[in-house]
């Protein structure tokens, strides 16, 4: 089962798609998360579900933006999306009879 | 050019010099994302940083380096006795008032477990190699730096290391040992150690790399045989 953060990380490179690499999925975490993402917690994540089979990567185009250096591209493979949908219900079925998730007001304990 | 600005280029270079040990695909990637971010200075050398720590820290979630550290601590403490004792015992062959067999065993045996120990710590390290040579030359240093036997050169503890890094590298070049050089080699350590009548609790750890080499290259070869079938 994936990890909070590799989830968030999952999932952000399936919705950029074909232009998911480093820069991109780091700005798209911090926005759409609301959470600081560094460039260490980022690239060793992506490292450790390569090896696990969830993401491919490759070097991609060098641009002047960039200084001439290359991008590591991003792409997640069926398991990484079998993985993260997983981790999707799970925590959708965890999160059912939570107030938060019901919109009930919460019971006194 | 004001001092901050300086100062920015400085950490800037300092950030690409830093990036020399972040993992070398992932080299290009991340100065290339820094520049795009517009990173520069503190925030590209802590970013950096943080990269490289992680990347080690990530290293040692496996149990490879733990194993190997430890042999190579460990090893190192055990082999510098067995050195002394064995130059001892050297001055004492040279005096005629020991055989020959007796130190040619001992001096068998220091080779082999000097060796299989290497082995073992090459094989397991991985990129945490510079870990497991810090590991085995503290003890070497301090015993080098404290050795007070005049009648002695202080070198003479090291007599392990040598065959010790003749085994780590081979370690590094090739995985594992074949089963039947593995196994022919440790009953070969163990019946010369019970032949030589030295069976304390050092030597039998000393052992340990070469037993652990037979069941590393039992599994191998079990597991070949699993993907030819």
């Amino acid at each position: 089962m994936l990890g909070e953060f590799e989830y968030i990380l999952v999932t952000v490179a399936a919705g950029l798609g074909e232009s998911a690499y480093g820069a991109a999925i780091r700005e798209e975490i911090e926005e759409s998360a609301g959470r600081s993402c560094s460039i260490g917690a980022l690239y060793t994540t992506i490292e450790r579900l390569e090896k696990k089979g969830m993401l491919k990567t490759w070097m991609g185009e060098a641009t002047a933006q960039r200084g001439g250096r290359a991008k590591r591209m991003v792409r997640v493979t069926p398991k990484g999306m079998h993985a993260a949908k997983e981790f999707y219900e799970a925590m959708m079925g965890v999160s059912r009879n939570a107030s938060w998730a019901t919109g009930k007001p919460e019971r006194a304990s | 050019m004001g001092y901050g600005q300086a100062g920015a280029c400085v950490m800037s270079s300092l950030a690409e010099m830093a990036a020399i040990f972040v993992a070398p695909k992932d080299r290009d990637a991340v100065l290339g994302d820094l520049a795009e971010t517009g990173a520069s200075g503190w925030s590209a050398l802590g970013s950096v940083l943080g990269l490289v720590v992680r990347q080690q820290m990530e290293l040692w979630r496996a149990w490879q380096p733990w194993v190997a550290s430890s042999v190579a601590l460990a090893g190192s403490l055990l082999l510098l006795a067995v050195s002394f004792g064995l130059s001892v015992n050297t001055r004492h062959l040279l005096r005629g008032e020991r055989g020959y067999g007796s130190v040619l065993f001992e001096a068998l045996l220091m080779v082999s477990w000097a060796w299989t120990s290497g082995f073992v710590v090459g094989s397991l390290s991985g990129k945490t190699r510079w870990v497991s040579g810090i590991l085995c030359a503290i003890p070497c240093l301090s015993c080098v730096l404290r050795f007070q036997d005049t009648s002695l050169s202080r070198l003479c503890v090291l007599l392990f290391l040598l065959p010790g890094l003749v085994g780590a590298v081979q370690g590094v070049r090739c995985a594992h040992l074949s089963h039947r050089t593995a196994l022919t080699l440790a009953i070969a350590m163990t019946a010369l150690m019970l032949a030589w009548g030295g069976m304390y609790m050092r030597n039998w750890f000393l052992l340990l790399p070469a037993w652990w080499l037979v069941a590393h290259a039992e599994r191998s070869k079990r597991s070949d045989e699993k993907e030819a079938a």
